[in-house]
């Protein structure tokens, strides 16, 4: 069995994200960064597999973008996959071709599963996972909650907002995670020493035969939230009182 | 804005719990405070702080300022209708004999200033802590009256009591210059406003030594990064929520019970330094984060496994990480110094803020409005490396803070750390 799990690097979205005055990006310096949450989901149920069949699992983890991409490579290394892979990538693609270029990988590695995060929280986009197995002609179970392998493939448990549906998807497939489907796992101190140490493989776009064919272009960025302010009632009349006056 | 307020007898800035007590109880001394907060208020080190209460101290005076924080937290919760204090008693254990021996002093000096604390023998320690690992422990000491605040109840209860004396606060509200005119303070400028007030008091926590900047005074603390895990209730491995606090000082590890799980929190040797100049201006504590391949989280989770070897990588848990304001010497910076009047400091509470806060509190309104107070402050005075060489460049400030942190819970056998709490 070999897995492959796409990991991007994020901004931490709880944090308050400013973007620069011409709208054209965010202010991403001094912003921390870390593995999209629902790909160490991804991540945490590709080592589980691999522990479940008494490590008899290969599992390859890339990320697509800039060097410092690598760091959160080494988080995917230190919870536990096997490799790593960086697809050097300047300018940040836009989900149509993110999946182009995971086709590539995924034909280049001829994994048995691709397990990624349902979305990135950067961008909230949920579309990479759907395009992939379209691209691939694979089959996908989107939003799993829960994985069991059975005879003829997989069952998954998707969350739908109706509850849970259960499909099976022969191997090999497509399977995007939701964040009921595991609890990630902190690194130990040995494997974050073990993956600092680690060599990771690097393409560049033209080693995979992918150029990049925008669809999406980003024209202006702004935000929203406006500054929340915290004030306190001294009893629950005083705040009905208040919703009802002060709100429209 | 309508009701801003253009004058005041004292602008306090930082709406923690060390900022908030010391504007309730000089509220309760009939002042007209107002509390500016950057962000939320109790929503830095406050917000993010386990909370124990360890009485007893290096010296009788510190002891004696937290045995007299809890009267004033009991009456707080009088006050305002909340359970602040939790008295769940505290244990120190020790397993070696060095730690053995700081522990046969320990009970010495507080036996000596009637302070209630005994040596408890192992197996007592086996059975009040079932879920923690006493193999090899060769003493351990019991307080009784220990335990540990709820900080966000504390909070709570600092803003009810002051509001109720009429403390103004505004939050999402940083200062942007501190006004001083012939060395005298005249007051603050908000991007809302001006306010004139004769004193003001930077209580901004780890954010102070910019405050001080805004001053061009150099202050004598420095923000580090520290973490603590929060074990997920678990029916199989029930923790009692009245077991006694821990202190392992040889695994640097403090833990108490909350709410079904367990906090377990260490002053690890290495921690982070943070640039508070380089935070994005929105920053919010309660919302930081830890990687999943942090190295402070792996030897935390590397040291709890030790005493609570149900603890491992894959346990159920939350991570809280926050930023602590330490100083060289592991004192809080309270008081004046020579240079601007009316300006005062309250910071640098080395990760015990929230247990200090009660009679910090006190002890600012006496400075700030007698110009002295009844205890003896020698220890914590802001103005104590002044005019030393060596503590005035950030650099170094930042090095020796982080060396006291290290030293936290002294590692080194025969070597004396500092007496923590």
């Amino acid at each position: 069995m070999k897995i492959l799990v796409p990991c991007k690097r994020v901004p931490d979205a709880d944090q308050k994200i400013e973007v620069h005055p011409d709208g054209s990006a965010i202010i991403s310096a001094h912003l921390p960064f870390l593995l999209n949450p629902f790909d160490a989901i991804a991540v945490e149920e590709a080592v589980r597999i691999r522990e479940q069949r008494d490590g008899e699992t290969e599992i390859l983890a890339v990320t697509i973008g800039e060097e410092v991409c690598q760091d959160e490579l080494r988080t995917a290394l230190a919870m536990g996959a096997d490799r790593a892979l960086l697809v050097v990538c300047l300018q940040p693609p836009d989900p149509w071709n993110v999946a182009r270029i995971l086709r590539a990988v995924t034909q280049r590695e001829q994994p048995d599963l691709v397990l990624m995060g349902k979305q990135a929280v950067d961008d909230d986009s949920n579309q990479v996972g759907q395009f992939l197995a379209a691209l691939l002609d694979w089959p996908q179970a989107t939003f799993a909650s829960r994985l069991n392998f059975v005879d003829n493939g997989l069952r998954v448990a998707r969350e739908t907002d109706a509850g849970l549906e259960t499909v099976t998807v022969s191997l090999p497939a497509v399977v995007t995670t939701d964040l009921r489907l595991n609890e990630p796992r902190y690194a130990s101190l040995t494997s974050i020493l073990k993956a600092r140490k680690q060599s990771i493989d690097q393409f560049c776009l033209a080693d995979l035969a992918v150029e990049l064919e925008p669809r999406l272009e980003i024209r202006h960025l702004e935000t929203t939230a406006s500054a929340r302010s915290c004030q306190w009632v001294t009893s629950a009349a005083e705040l009905v009182d208040r919703l009802r006056r002060e709100t429209h | 804005m309508s009701n801003w307020p253009n004058t005041a007898d004292v602008v306090v800035i930082g709406g923690g719990v060390a900022g908030l007590s010391t504007a309730m109880q000089l509220a309760m001394r009939d002042c007209r405070v107002v509390v500016l907060e950057r962000q939320q208020l109790g929503n830095g080190s406050s917000g993010r702080a386990a909370g124990l209460l360890g009485q007893l101290r290096g010296t009788a005076e510190s002891t004696r300022m937290l045995m007299d924080g809890v009267n004033i937290v009991r009456e707080l919760e009088g006050q305002a209708g909340v359970e602040i204090f939790v008295q769940t008693g505290s244990l120190r254990i020790a397993d070696t004999l060095a730690r053995a021996q700081e522990i046969k002093d320990l009970v010495e000096m507080g036996k000596s200033i009637g302070f209630e604390i005994d040596h408890m023998a192992i197996d007592d320690v086996a059975r009040s802590l079932p879920y923690m690992k006493t193999d090899g422990l060769v003493d351990a000491c019991y307080c009784p009256t220990d335990g540990h605040l709820q900080p966000a109840e504390l909070v709570a209860a600092y803003l009810h009591v002051g509001r109720e004396r009429g403390v103004h606060c505004e939050s999402q509200c940083p200062v942007e210059e501190i006004l001083v005119a012939d060395n005298r303070v005249g007051g603050v400028k908000t991007q809302r406003g001006t306010i004139a007030a004769p004193v003001v008091v930077n209580a901004a926590g780890p954010w102070s030594y910019l405050v001080a900047g805004l001053t061009q005074t150099p202050l004598q603390t420095a923000a580090l990064g520290h973490v603590y895990l929060t074990t997920r209730p678990d029916p199989e491995r029930p923790i009692d929520p009245r077991s006694p606090a821990i202190r392992d000082r040889q695994l640097r590890l403090y833990a108490r019970p909350e709410t079904g799980g367990l906090i377990v929190g260490m002053y690890a040797e290495e921690t982070t330094l943070f640039d508070m100049q380089s935070l994005p201006s929105g920053f919010d504590m309660s919302a930081m984060k830890v990687r999943r391949d942090d190295l402070q989280v792996a030897r935390l989770i590397d040291a709890v496994h030790q005493r609570y070897p149900w603890i491992d990588e894959r346990t159920p848990m939350t991570m809280t990480t926050g930023i602590m304001t330490f100083t060289p010497d592991g004192k809080p910076l309270c008081g004046k110094l020579p240079d601007i009047d009316g300006l005062f400091y309250c910071s640098g509470f080395c990760g015990h803020g929230i247990v200090q806060s009660p009679t910090i509190g006190v002890i600012m309104a006496d400075l700030i409005l007698a110009g002295q107070t009844d205890y003896d402050i020698g220890a914590i005075e802001a103005d104590r490396f002044w005019d030393l060489p060596g503590f005035q460049e950030r650099d170094r400030i930042g090095r020796l803070c982080d060396q006291m942190h290290a030293s936290y819970y002294g590692k080194i056998e025969g070597q004396q750390g500092a007496q923590t709490g």
